[in-house]
Parts: structure tokens; sequence; C-alpha cells
């Protein structure tokens, strides 16, 4: 709960830097009020209506990316399963490029970004023949699948006439900056609607960390939760990709942050998606400031920022397995 | 999947101790085959546990008595035949319905690092709570008697990584033991212990029988089992060999069919059980 309340307030805190800090400043104190359309017509066109929908759809993505890293991670009891490896990204990317250089004329590349996640998702659960034996071979063909993605977007941004691979191009960083303004609410309403059920799932979640036998004789039913686990993390993942590509790293970072805040004793979900807002956040705004003019895609900062700290996170943590 | 034909025996009372049960379930296979990936460990097994005593399961390794366990928690289902709880198939039952009656302490099991005594005992507590049932005081209550039934009321706060074999094993057992299920089933509970050790998970299990529950226990030694349990089930391949009272049914000759050892048994002078004293291993089949 303190852990919670500390991240809530440092993204608050980061929300608001956001809505000020720009080519053009904004007083800190004059934010709230032009959040909610009171204060000079500049304060208010700038904040509300050029840097609000841009921290909203941060928070949301940020959010969304945290609870996809912390359930794929708790249910292969392996810091390394998130998004970006079992292939949700890439069929995401995949498939979001292929909208924009395959096809005769461009159709909504944050559609084709959630069905790529899902096809990637169905494509690894079918393969792997279920989530049974801890979702491992889920995850291992997951691995694949994603890799095999992955050369498929290549391909197509080799071939793909110079103008079409530069529009497709975005989707294989991460960025807040170029989101449909639909993929943004999609992902908002998934995020409130997620975000409960996974904190109401956090007693079957934190029971999936012990050995199967153990769960199977405390009477949970085991591949229930399961599906209900990768189910939620492939809508949240797909959603958040299909807002503003892969970000990497994020769903990886945001429950590392989230568990060392919380303890060893809880799934923190909750402390992760604050966590996922807070990376993102952080990352938009870096790349907007670090080399203003010049605007550095959320993706490339979380990339730079995130590989190091994760490295000196894994490096300073005591426990070696998972939580 | 075989229809139960006759059922059996319903519950009966028995004698309330501290940690009370009040009646205790009857647990049964009947021509059960099981196994997992395919194979068929354990074949046309018929079989009941007497409630209220302590049975164990003995013999050698990769004679389907793991599996055997797993089969009676329901962790493997059956391939054939059925396990039977008070004369109702345990598939047919509702998996929190069966956790609250039959609890299982598997081998090796890990938790995660961090952890303490306390959170992993109120683990134990999973089937007894739902959605709109959540944590009570009478969760918190058999916490409590579960930890001081496993002497671990000083080590609650510390973390599993911390304490020794045997307070770890104590504290697995414990999370069993609040799941405070009248059939307790525990897998090699004293393996890779020294003797202290296991004479203090063993006297736990002395208590849970006690106080009315049916404890199986599968033990890798003989001498063990014939002395701390009621009722030995002897397997090989997949198939009990003998069963009954271990003083009935240990013999020089069993020791040879299960483990192929030539061996002297003897009588414990305490106990009055016998005692296997292995003399060379033999060749045969």
């Amino acid at each position: 709960m303190l852990a919670a309340s500390v991240l809530a307030a440092l993204v608050l805190g980061v929300v608001a830097a956001s809505l000020a800090i720009g080519t053009a400043q904004v007083p800190i104190a004059r934010t709230l009020p032009a959040v909610l359309g009171a204060g000079e017509a500049r304060d208010v066109l700038l904040v509300q209506r050029l840097r609000l929908p841009r921290v909203v759809a941060g928070l949301a993505v940020g959010a969304a990316l945290g609870i996809a890293g912390v359930l794929l991670q708790t249910l292969a009891r392996n810091r390394l399963a998130t998004p970006d490896t079992v292939g949700l990204n890439d069929g995401a990317t995949a498939f979001a490029v292929a909208s924009v250089v395959a096809v005769p004329a461009t159709v909504a590349p944050s559609a084709f970004a959630l069905v790529g996640s899902a096809t990637a998702a169905a494509l690894a659960l079918g393969l792997a023949g279920g989530a049974d034996h801890r979702g491992y071979r889920f995850l291992v063909v997951g691995l694949g699948v994603g890799a095999a993605l992955g050369a498929i977007t290549q391909l197509m941004l080799a071939r793909a006439p110079i103008d079409e691979a530069n529009r497709a191009f975005p989707w294989t960083i991460g960025s807040l900056n170029a989101r449909a303004p639909g993929a943004v609410t999609a992902v908002a309403i998934c995020v409130v609607l997620a975000l409960p059920v996974a904190v109401l799932l956090a007693r079957q979640l934190r029971l999936l960390r012990l050995a199967d036998p153990v769960v199977i004789g405390l009477g949970q039913r085991v591949s229930r939760i399961r599906l209900a686990v990768i189910a939620l993390a492939v809508v949240t993942a797909g959603l958040a990709v299909a807002t503003a590509g892969p970000l990497g790293l994020v769903a990886l970072l945001a429950p590392e942050i989230a568990r060392k805040a919380s303890g060893p004793r809880v799934v923190p979900v909750m402390g992760s998606a604050l966590a996922g807002a807070l990376v993102v956040l952080l990352a938009d705004l870096l790349g907007r400031t670090v080399a203003a003019p010049v605007e550095l895609p959320a993706g490339i900062v979380t990339a730079i920022v995130g590989g190091p700290y994760l490295l000196w996170l894994l490096l300073t943590t005591r426990t070696r397995k998972m939580p | 999947m075989s229809a139960v034909d006759t059922p059996l025996p319903g519950t009966r009372p028995v004698l309330i101790r501290e940690n009370r049960v009040a009646e205790t379930a009857h647990l049964a296979t009947q021509r059960l085959d099981v196994g997992y990936d395919g194979t068929t460990v354990v074949r046309s097994l018929d079989l009941e546990l007497p409630p209220g005593r302590v049975t164990a399961i003995v013999g050698p390794n990769g004679c389907g008595k793991s599996t055997l366990l797993g089969a009676l928690a329901r962790v493997h289902a059956p391939q054939a035949g059925a396990v039977l709880l008070d004369g109702r198939e345990l598939a047919a039952l509702r998996p929190r319905d069966v956790a609250r009656r039959i609890g299982l302490l598997p081998q090796q099991a890990e938790a995660p690092d961090g952890l303490t005594v306390r959170d992993l005992v109120r683990y134990g507590r999973h089937p007894h709570q739902g959605l709109l049932r959540q944590w009570t005081p009478d969760d918190a209550a058999a916490v409590h008697r579960a930890l001081a039934a496993a002497d671990l009321l000083e080590l609650a706060d510390r973390a599993l990584d911390t304490l020794s074999g045997g307070q770890r094993q104590r504290a697995w057992i414990a999370m069993v033991v609040a799941q405070e299920t009248e059939i307790v089933l525990l897998d090699e509970p004293t393996s890779a212990l020294d003797l202290g050790h296991q004479l203090e998970v063993l006297d736990l299990v002395h208590d849970l029988a006690a106080a009315g529950r049916t404890v199986v226990l599968v033990l890798h030694d003989l001498s063990t089992a014939c002395r701390h349990a009621d009722h030995l089930v002897a397997m090989r391949d997949g198939l009990v060999v003998a069963e009954g009272a271990p003083a009935q049914v240990v013999s020089p000759q069993l020791v040879r069919d299960l483990y192929g050892v030539e061996a002297v048994v003897l009588t414990d002078p305490t106990a009055g059980t016998p005692v296997v004293c292995p003399v060379r291993r033999v060749r045969e089949q």
C-alpha cells in the first residue's frame, strides 16, 4: 500500500511536469486549472489540447505494459518473461508495419497491431498446446514466433519504397508522438477494466508462484487461472503496442521497480501499473526535452536509460529467483 | 470413467482434540489407473485408507508412490477407475471443496525468496477463502494453531530461506495443517532431514493422527514407516504387493521383493515394530 502510494505520488509529479514542460513552458501551478479549462487561453491550448492527450496516452500505455509484464513474469516464474520476449510486441509491430507498407491503402495500423499481438499469442498458445507446464512451452514457443515475426517486419521494411518504410518506421520503435485517438481511448478503457480484474486475481497470482502440485492441493484450478492471466496480458500488451508501438523494456522494468518497492509477499499488480506509467511518462518527457527541438522517441529513451538501470537492479538485488 | 457401484461407508465421528476434526473422510481408490504424460504408472489399484490412522506408502524409487499420492489429491487425473472421497468421485467434486478436506504436501516444494513462514502458512487458508469470503479471524486463528502445532511461533516472521532444512519442512507442513483438512497427504516429509529433525516432523504427524486426521505418508525408509505408521502399503511397479499392519506385513521376503535386498528383520526393542537390517543386494529377476 505504502509502496503504491509513493509510486502514485511520483506519477502525479511526472504528470504535472509533463504538462508544464515543453517548447513553451507553463508554470506548474497553472497546469491543473488549465487541464480543467481555466486560465489563459494559451495555457489551456498547450495543456489541455496538446499535452494532456499525450500524457493520458503515456499513463495508459505504461500501465498496460506494467500489468502485462507482471502477469507474464508471475505466470512463468521468470523475470525475463514479458510482452517483448514472448512475441506479443513483435506480432503487433509486424502487423502494423504490414498495414502501412504491404496493404495498398493504409488502414488503421493500430487495429492491425492489436490483431498482430493476438495472432502471436494464439500462434504461441496453439503451437505450445495450451498453457500447461507453467506456461514454459508457451514462453519458449512465443520467443520463436516473435523472432519469426521480427524477421518478417525487417523484410517488409527492406522491400518497401522508402516513403512507406519511413511512415512505418515509428511502429518499430515506440513513441507517444504518432498515436491514433481511438487507440488511446481503447487502451485507457482496457487499463481501467483490466486493473481491477488483475487486482482481484492477486490472491490466485500469489499462489501461482508456488509449484503446481502445491497450487492444485490448495484447490486452485491452475489452467483456468493461467489462461485468464495470458488473456489479460495479451489484451493489455496488444492495446499498448497498438497505441505507442513496442516501447522496449517497460514491461520488464515496471515490475522490477514495483517489486523492489513492495517486497516479496505480494504480486504487485497496482505497483507495476504505476511504475509502468512512471517509466513511459519519464521517457517521453526526457525524449522531448533532452535534445529539443529534436524529439527522441520514448522507445529509444526507455532502451538507453532502461538497459543500464535494469542491469543495476539485477546486480544489486539479493533475490536470485522470481518473486 | 466407471461409475461408483457401491457407495462406501460415510463419515464417522472421531475423538475431538485441540485442532478439532469432528469427523473424518473416507478415502479410497477403485480400479485406479494413473500416470502422466501418456504413461501409466499405477495400475488397477484398489485401496482403502483407514480413517483417523497413519498410513505409510513404501516401495522402491519409481514404483508409483508419489504418483499415487498425487492422484489422491487430484494432482493427476485418473486414466481409468476412480478416487473416491466418501464414496463420491474426486474428479466430480469442486477443487476447492476437495482442498478443504484433503491437504497435500508435495516433494521438493519451493517458495519464492523472501517469503516468511507466516506468509507460507497463510497460503493454507486459500481453499477457505473466496471472492466474497476474504481473510477472517477464523483464518488467523487457524494459522496461529498451525504455527503452534509445528512449534514455529517464534520463527513465524523469519524468511524461509534463512531457516534450516528441518524448520523449513515444518513450515511447509504447517501450511498443510493450516488447511485444517480431515485427510493429510505428505510426500517424503522426512527426506533430507537428520534424525532429530525427522523425529520432529514425525511427532507432528502423530499429533495430526491423534487429532482424528487421516494421514498418508510416502516414506522411503521402511523401518521409519514401520515405526510411525499404523498401516503399511508396499508398492512395486505400480502395484500393491502387501498391505496391513507393519508387524504383519514386513518380512525378509517382502524386503527382497521390494528392493532386491536380502535383509534381517528385527523387532524394535522399544516400540515392538519391525526394523530392517539390510545384508546384501541380491541379483534377481
